[in-house]
């Protein structure tokens, strides 16, 4: 009796689970595909790629998704060379101050995108006024931006580590501090610090408020302008942009699960592409 | 012989964070002090009358609509996102399904800004395909009744947002809920109520009520989507100082750093009652 009451409390739970799935799914994919369909379509024509090429021909949008491009690899590159010394100097020296460190990287949390961009210009048209022309001052900011995340990334592949036994064995075995480095401890990072990349380029690919406000032209600029005049165009480039995010944050889960083959450590099949102790990365 | 030891002592430990350090200071520190510096300070004295000025009912009711938008979409989306989560938890049978809603459960709570706005347009605009299918079934008009210009409008696609970002955070402190804990009640003769309420809630408050708090900031932060939805249409805070820095309402500039001094402190309060509510949380995790 227990147990035929207890197989029908699951199986209740199973079908609740299917519809909070379905629905779940459906509304997640309704603004996707509606997206897909309204860039996709002209009125009468049926499937039409008029709209997207009209907007492909424009002579903004090469140079603005360039130079977004360009400003992701400056940012992720700036990163990586400002946080894996700093990182790796910390943990292996004073491992006391990390704490420190880790609280100074989520300070970002609570200066929203738009707080950042009112600071900078205050303090930055007051001191170098020169600095926030060139599209290329918004390199620091977008560091400053992904900085939550990046840090968090690779200070969790540094931990996975044990570095301080991989130099005293390379140091043991006559390897200069360079060589320790170049070969033994950032081969053994690229799990993470290709994760730390991936999450740094999703931000700046995305990310609107300080470009669009210091009158820089970057491609989520130029998707703006053309929803004032070509909606069914922006609809398609949108649409574009979520799969692409969408493709990238999902090579990020795989490279998180080749770093737990790699080391045989705890063999946990999925990595979600977020967890709990990740936040938003801060570009809406 | 320890060449990777050239100093020793805690001078050596803090030279290697002065980049980190300097980098910090110039491009996050020092902006948001000159802030701070120009709301209170005005002609070279201590003054209060930049941040006196937000209670005007004008900017009063910016930070108003935008607490309450906050508050909505992060208790809507905090209850969607409990169910989300527990359906991830509970789920069995394919795995496959489980790990795709999951993973786009992952990746929609990261979306957000121009494209997702875009998106939203396109479905329930009003030229939108959901809007247009709507209108000729039923002849109803979804475009008038939930303009996405408008805080209905704003809070439907923060949703699409705060639901996902919900379960993805609340997943971990489910999971921590052990299946022994319902039959050792069970076999003490609870009710499935009683063991909800004395044990279940107690544990997961705090992590909820955190995640709420997340999402909280989470939406009053938020600035490309509800410009590129509503531009003025709806007056927040975020828009507001957005339309100062572009130079396009006239400001004086003690004022509109005021306005940023008090967005930054409703989040530094949220997110600090957060920090202690997760210390709290952490009791029973893991």
């Amino acid at each position: 009796m227990a147990a035929l009451t207890h197989s029908i409390q699951r199986r209740g739970r199973q079908v609740m689970v299917t519809v909070i799935f379905s629905v779940a799914l459906a509304l997640f994919f309704t603004p996707l595909i509606a997206a897909a369909v309204f860039g996709f379509t002209l009125p009468g024509e049926g499937v039409s790629f008029e709209s997207i090429s009209l907007a492909l021909r424009s002579t903004s949008f090469l140079p603005q998704l360039l130079m977004t491009l360009q400003l992701a690899v400056l940012s992720t590159v700036g990163s990586l060379l400002l946080l894996v010394p700093t990182l790796l100097w910390l943990h292996l020296k004073a491992p006391r101050l990390l704490p420190f460190a880790e609280w100074l990287s989520v300070i970002p949390y609570v200066v929203p995108a738009i707080a950042l961009v009112s600071g900078a210009s205050l303090f930055f048209r007051a001191t170098f006024p020169g600095f926030l022309v060139s599209p290329y001052s918004l390199v620091p900011f977008y560091m400053v931006l992904s900085l939550p995340l990046v840090y968090r990334s690779l200070d969790a592949g540094i931990r996975a580590l044990d570095i301080k036994t991989l130099v005293a064995a390379g140091n043991s075995l006559g390897a200069t501090a360079i060589q320790i480095l170049l070969t033994v401890i950032l081969p053994n990072l690229r799990p993470a610090l290709l994760g730390a990349s991936l999450l740094s380029v999703a931000m700046v690919l995305g990310e609107y408020a300080l470009a669009a406000l210091l009158l820089h032209s970057t491609f989520p600029v130029f998707l703006l302008e053309m929803g004032n005049n070509q909606p069914r165009a922006a609809a398609a480039l949108s649409f574009i942009v979520i799969i692409a995010t969408w493709l990238l944050l999902l090579s990020l889960s795989t490279a998180g699960t080749q770093r737990t083959r790699v080391t045989g450590g705890s063999c946990r099949t999925h990595l979600p592409v977020v967890s709990s102790t990740t936040p938003p990365k801060g570009d809406r | 012989m320890n060449r990777l030891k050239p100093f020793q002592g805690a001078a050596a430990g803090w030279l290697g964070v002065v980049p980190y350090g300097a980098f910090l200071a110039i491009f996050l520190i020092v902006p948001v002090i000159s802030n701070i510096w120009t709301t209170f300070v005005s002609q070279g004295r201590f003054s209060l009358d930049a941040m006196s000025r937000l209670l005007k009912p004008q900017y009063l009711d910016a930070f108003l609509t935008t607490i309450n938008l906050s508050l909505v979409t992060a208790v809507l989306g905090g209850v969607g996102g409990l169910a989300l989560a527990w359906a991830l938890n509970a789920a069995e049978k394919p795995r496959w399904l489980r790990n795709f809603v999951l993973s786009y459960s992952a990746v929609a709570s990261q979306l957000g800004g121009v494209p997702l706005a875009f998106a939203f347009i396109a479905a329930l605009g009003v030229q939108g395909v959901v809007t247009r299918g709507f209108l000729d079934v039923t002849g109803w008009d979804l475009s008038q009744t939930f303009p996405l210009a408008s805080f209905a409008g704003l809070a439907i696609v923060y949703l699409y947002f705060q639901v996902p970002l919900m379960a993805i955070l609340m997943l971990p402190a489910l999971g921590s809920l052990k299946q022994h804990w319902s039959e050792a009640a069970a076999s003490l003769g609870a009710s499935r109520w009683h063991y909800v309420r004395d044990v279940v809630f107690p544990v997961l408050w705090p992590p909820i009520l955190g995640a709420l708090l997340l999402l909280f900031a989470n939406a009053f932060s938020a600035y490309a989507t509800a410009y590129a939805l509503a531009g003025g249409g709806v007056n927040l805070v975020p828009i507001m100082i957005g339309f100062f820095i572009s130079g396009n309402v006239m400001m004086d500039e003690g004022f509109a750093a005021a306005l940023v001094t008090g967005m930054i402190f409703i989040i530094v309060v949220t997110m600090t009652l957060r920090a202690l509510l997760e210390r709290r949380a952490n009791k029973w995790l893991r």
